[in-house]
């Protein structure tokens, strides 16, 4: 086709000139939501969010737990898969051993004190208790008994559990809280001055329950037989509760203050900032006056003093309360932000084009000017959720928020902090719940944020 | 020049702002122009002279300070009410200037068209798509570009939605303010072709503001020249365009760029010196001294005298005095 | 010698929507002394076309894929940044729309002036100063003593376009590039500008390439004018040629949709139907076929070259190949045509 012929030349009527749109018609909101789709991080907070809403709402109905029931022989438990174990006979009385030719307190002087020679099991040790006798150390006023779940160090030798106070009692039965794990027991001289005088001995027990515990749980169980434990993937707490049904419990609260107290909040903030931008004059200066002064309040002073005013005694969660102080003081911020909007729309020629056709003010505000301002409310909103979960954590965590038994994620930090170095994994679960949901809500308010207002789109 | 009623007259219209620090900005002041029906009136001046104030105000947009308007010879409202633009929305109307800002971004083009109509309660819901696609044909566009939204289209296309809106209500008057400056040239002939047609069609009356100097004579019967919130000259186009008398419509004249070359050289640029002064706390005499070539002593301390100087073509001078 | 030559320009751009061809192959040459009007309308590439030349495209996202332009005979498409920045400034001045926008609101004037000055020409200090003070008289500002320690905002519009003026011939630059200068400024402060634009043409013999949307402007400021529509030249001409004898259906479509100046003439504004094609997608033949009233079979398939129909007037257009001539009207100028044999194809 190179070479141009006289037919090439003939007129062509001209196409429809009207190009009108060519794409598919697109709202506004399927025009975000398209944006919101390719924005990966955006699409994987929002898939983590609903996860964390589903796994609070629904859990409960897969996992079915009571998440205040205690269970004082399994507390602090670390996570653990273990679900059936053997149920132990049940332990004869606990004989001392006393030795008859030693004096209860030998007036040895500490120096001249060695170690005991010889430290043995009297019978094959398991999670029921542990009981142990040692050869006697002339001199020794007393025994001390430690446990630790690591070899032994420089001095240190762990927990201490039984203290002995006479130096004939060569004996000693630990039935504290055992696990099916590895032990070192170390005895020393009470009135030892050399702490290296002591002696170690590994022990590792293999799970089991009590007979009282197993018939807790099945009262025809016998000796001997195994019986099915309840798993605790997550490990349970300081007084034995399962965490992850106290995690699924918790993050209601959590997400429930996270999610309602901005609603609440935002819903005042955009009336009184609507109002104040569209109204303008009086009713503006006032109504900024009074977000100002709110504004101004010493944020963490107040709510601590509405908890005190309004939280109640022990027994009420403390969750009305918290939500209430948290709805108080935090519509300031989106007030300020839609009245903006709404001073900056007011002018605008196709408000003005309306009010010249006689529209009334109110049906300018709810038609015109508040539709066009959604998209930064939504967006505000979606940053005041991980504002309100991490506030009620702070809150909660020191002390000044959700009540036991009701549980939130906040507070089941500040249970875990006590036992933290030993069982870090209390902390550690609702720390990690925490961070997780702030950050997908942030990410996910990101994403709106460039999905609903292209011209705040940062460089790419 | 009939004697009829004028269907909109102006007289002696104010709009002030007032500044922070009490200084007042007279946008308008004091402006006096009688309108006939059907006629089209142009409203020319540079920028910073106040006539898109005056079309704001004459609408009811912005309060009056001081002046009246008459609607066939009834007094309009100084302050209106949401209830007075709904009496006056389908006797005195307006087109917007910015078509990407006068249309709501959350709104589809059949709720933009139908809103007027809806609240005057002219169409039932049952006729309301198949008049907003009459609307939208009138202008020239799709009927079934309702169901769209305004940031689909071009600004031309935009503006003749909002062309459709304003008629949506069948006004009798329609303030055109600066409908055609946001536009392409070659879009900008579209719009003001549409805009005579609908109102020889419609028998609509115009207030066409712009600055653009050859689109206003070309368009409209009569002229009227501003000139820091006061009207200068005003009279048949062609006389205002081809024989401007006041010195600042002649300098306007001279600077408009003209396509023609052999025009362009021989024409001698009677160039007014310097730039339009402030528009606040203005002093007594005439407000185009201090560029006028030709001034007088007089011209800084006495207000010009508006006079008729041929039949139909006035001028506010002190060179025909 | 021509002092600026450019050829087969081709910029594009890459956005949200995808990749813009916002420039499809410019050329155009400029003499020493001479004024070269670039007239189209938003989107037909001229700007980013002088930005190019330049070097002020952002890369990314923008990317020039052909082209040379050579000054003086040097290529300078392409520098590295070192010898650019010699040639802007110093012998290439430019100045931009929005005079707001490219001063810096922070700077006194005085010292702006100054920072070329001293760039390009090693001038500080007190000698700075005099220089800059004199700029600004040149530029008409009145008590340059006193402004040149002002600051951009206690400037008007036209004032401020006067500073920028200053600045781009500070250095007695051999081109000045104006891109669309007047358009935000009122029409008698245009006319000024224009004039004082025009006088220092006069005075250095510096040449000027106007970018331009105002054909009126057009025809006061040019010896020569380029048409540019949809990233391309459409027609190359003097300006006479360009309004009296106008060969290209665009440029005829302009000057019909203005209203006409002579009083007698009673002639209905003619507008053009339909709105510039989409870059993104740019048409396979001629871009302006959807609007243009005597368009072709051929014109829908295959780009016109820019044909030279006399020795200083080119079109781009079907209608001057040996096979339009049935089609082609009356008031379209025509010279020599493209022969119906040979290569006839871009």
């Amino acid at each position: 086709m190179n070479v141009l012929t006289r037919s090439d030349f003939e007129p062509v009527p001209r196409e429809g000139l009207e190009r009108g749109p060519s794409r598919p018609s697109l709202s506004y909101w399927q025009d975000a939501w398209i944006r919101l789709r390719k924005n990966k991080q955006a699409l994987v907070s929002l898939g983590i969010v609903i996860a964390l809403v589903l796994f609070t709402l629904l859990g409960p109905f897969l996992w079915r737990e009571d998440p205040s029931a205690p269970s004082l022989s399994r507390i602090s438990r670390g996570p653990s898969l273990v679900s059936d174990v053997p149920v132990l006979p049940e332990l004869a009385p606990f004989q001392e051993e006393i030795l008859p030719d030693v004096p209860p307190l030998p007036s040895a002087d500490g120096a001249s004190l060695g170690a005991p020679s010889k430290l043995e099991w009297l019978e094959p040790p398991t999670v029921q208790a542990v009981r142990m006798r040692w050869d006697a150390v002339p001199g020794a006023a007393g025994y001390l008994i430690y446990r630790s779940q690591d070899p032994p160090t420089g001095g240190y030798f762990g927990l201490p559990v039984g203290t002995i106070e006479a130096g004939n009692i060569v004996s000693f039965e630990d039935s504290f809280n055992l696990e099916d794990r590895k032990y070192y027991y170390s005895v020393v001289a009470r009135n030892v001055s050399d702490s290296r005088q002591s002696i170690t001995r590994e022990v590792e027990l293999s799970p089991g329950i009590s007979l009282g515990d197993a018939q807790a749980i099945r009262p025809d169980a016998k000796p001997g037989e195994m019986v099915h434990f309840a798993v605790r993937p997550f490990g349970t707490d300081a007084l034995g509760r399962d965490l992850l049904a106290r995690l699924m419990a918790g993050g209601r609260v959590s997400l429930f203050i996270g999610f309602f107290a901005p609603l609440v909040a935002l819903s005042i903030g955009v009336l009184i900032g609507g109002i104040a931008g569209f109204a303008g004059g009086k009713v503006d200066q006032w109504l900024m006056r009074i977000t100002d002064f709110v504004l101004a309040l010493p944020f963490l002073l107040f709510m601590i003093l509405f908890k005190v005013m309004l939280g109640g005694g022990p027994g009420q969660s403390g969750i009305s309360a918290m939500l209430i102080a948290l709805i108080a003081l935090s519509w300031t911020g989106v007030a300020r932000l839609t009245r903006g909007q709404v001073l900056a729309l007011r002018e605008s020629e196709f408000v003005q084009a309306s009010r010249l056709l006689g529209a009334r003010p109110l049906y300018i505000l709810l038609r015109h000017l508040l539709p066009n301002t959604l998209g930064v409310i939504l967006v505000s909103f979606t940053f005041a959720i991980p504002g309100a979960i991490f506030t009620e954590a702070f809150l909660s965590f020191i002390g000044m928020g959700v009540e036991p038994p009701a549980a939130s994620w906040g507070s089941m930090c500040n249970d875990g902090i006590n036992t933290f170095l030993i069982h870090p994994h209390e902390l550690i679960f609702p720390a990690v719940f925490i961070s997780v949901a702030v950050l997908a809500f942030n990410l996910l308010g990101d994403g709106l944020r460039d999905a609903l207002d292209p011209k705040m789109r940062s460089v790419e | 020049m009939t004697t009829e009623t004028p269907i909109l007259e102006l007289r002696g219209l104010q709009k002030h702002f007032r500044l922070p620090g009490g200084r007042m900005l007279h946008a308008v002041d004091g402006v006096s122009l009688a309108i006939q029906e059907r006629e089209v009136v142009g409203l020319v001046g540079e920028s910073g002279c106040g006539k898109s104030t005056l079309g704001k105000t004459a609408v009811g947009l912005l309060d009056k300070t001081a002046g009246e308007v008459h609607y066939r010879g009834e007094r309009l409202p100084a302050v209106y009410g949401a209830d007075d633009f709904r009496k006056y929305a389908r006797k005195v109307h307006m087109i917007f200037q910015d078509p990407y800002s006068s249309l709501d971004p959350r709104m589809t083009v059949r709720e933009i068209i139908a809103e007027g109509p809806r609240i005057h309660g002219l169409w039932t819901r049952a006729e309301v798509s198949e008049r907003v696609a009459f609307c939208l044909e009138r202008v020239g566009l799709a009927g079934d570009y309702m169901s769209r939204y305004a940031h689909e289209f071009s600004g031309g296309q935009r503006q003749r939605i909002g062309i459709a809106r304003a008629l949506a209500i069948e006004p009798e008057v329609v303030v055109c303010d600066e409908p055609i400056s946001a536009l392409d040239v070659s879009v900008q002939a579209q719009v003001v072709n549409l805009l005579a047609q609908l109102s020889d069609t419609l028998g609509l009356t115009l207030l066409f503001i712009a600055h653009d100097l050859s689109m206003v004579r070309y368009v409209s019967r009569r002229m009227a020249v501003m000139y820091l919130g006061q009207l200068v000259e005003l009279g048949p186009s062609n006389d205002v365009y081809f024989r401007p008398q006041h010195p600042y419509t002649q300098s306007l004249i001279a600077s408009n760029p003209e396509p023609d070359p052999k025009r362009a050289r021989e024409r001698l640029p009677l160039v007014a010196r310097g730039e339009i002064s402030s528009p606040v706390d203005p002093k007594p005499g005439c407000r185009f001294v201090g560029r006028c070539p030709h001034a007088l002593p007089v011209c800084s301390s006495v207000d010009p005298q508006w006079r008729e100087i041929q039949p139909g073509h006035f001028v506010a001078c002190h060179l025909f005095d | 010698m021509s002092l600026l030559t450019v050829e087969g320009l081709r910029v594009e751009f890459d956005t949200y929507g995808g990749i813009v061809q916002a420039v499809r192959g410019v050329g155009f040459s400029l003499e020493p002394g001479k004024s070269l009007a670039i007239v189209g309308e938003s989107g037909c590439g001229k700007s980013v076309s002088m930005q190019a030349l330049m070097g002020l495209i952002p890369t990314p996202p923008g990317r020039i894929t052909a082209g040379s332009v050579r000054f003086k005979g040097k290529e300078i498409l392409g520098l590295p940044l070192a010898e650019a920045n010699l040639i802007r400034g110093k012998e290439i001045g430019m100045i931009f729309q929005d005079p707001m926008s490219s001063l810096n609101p922070t700077m006194t004037v005085g010292k702006q002036i100054g920072e070329t000055l001293r760039y390009h020409l090693g001038v500080t200090g007190e000698a700075a100063r005099k220089s800059a003070i004199e700029l600004l008289e040149r530029v008409g500002i009145p008590e340059a003593k006193n402004r040149v320690d002002a600051f951009p905002f206690q400037f008007s519009g036209g004032m401020r376009q006067r500073v920028m003026i200053a600045m781009a011939i500070a250095c007695r630059p051999s081109l000045l590039i104006a891109d669309e200068p007047t358009t935000a400024l009122d029409v008698t402060v245009q006319a000024q500008i224009l004039e004082l634009i025009a006088e220092l043409q006069r005075e250095t013999q510096m040449s000027l390439i106007l970018i331009t949307h105002d054909l009126g402007v057009v025809a006061r400021v040019a010896d020569d004018v380029a048409v540019m529509y949809a990233g391309q030249v459409v027609e190359t001409a003097s300006v006479d040629d360009i309004f009296y004898r106008p060969a290209h259906p665009y440029t005829l479509g302009l000057q019909a949709a203005r209203p006409p100046a002579d009083e007698q003439l009673r002639r209905k504004l003619e507008p053009i139907e339909g709105s510039p094609p989409d870059l993104f997608h740019p048409p396979a033949g001629c871009a302006y076929r959807a609007r243009c009233p005597w368009a072709m079979r051929v014109c829908e398939s295959r780009d016109p070259p820019l044909w030279p129909l006399d020795p200083q007037h080119s079109s781009r257009c079907w209608l001057h190949h040996e096979y339009g001539s049935e089609r082609r009207p009356a008031r379209l100028h025509h010279g020599a045509s493209m022969p119906a044999r040979g290569a006839a194809g871009a």
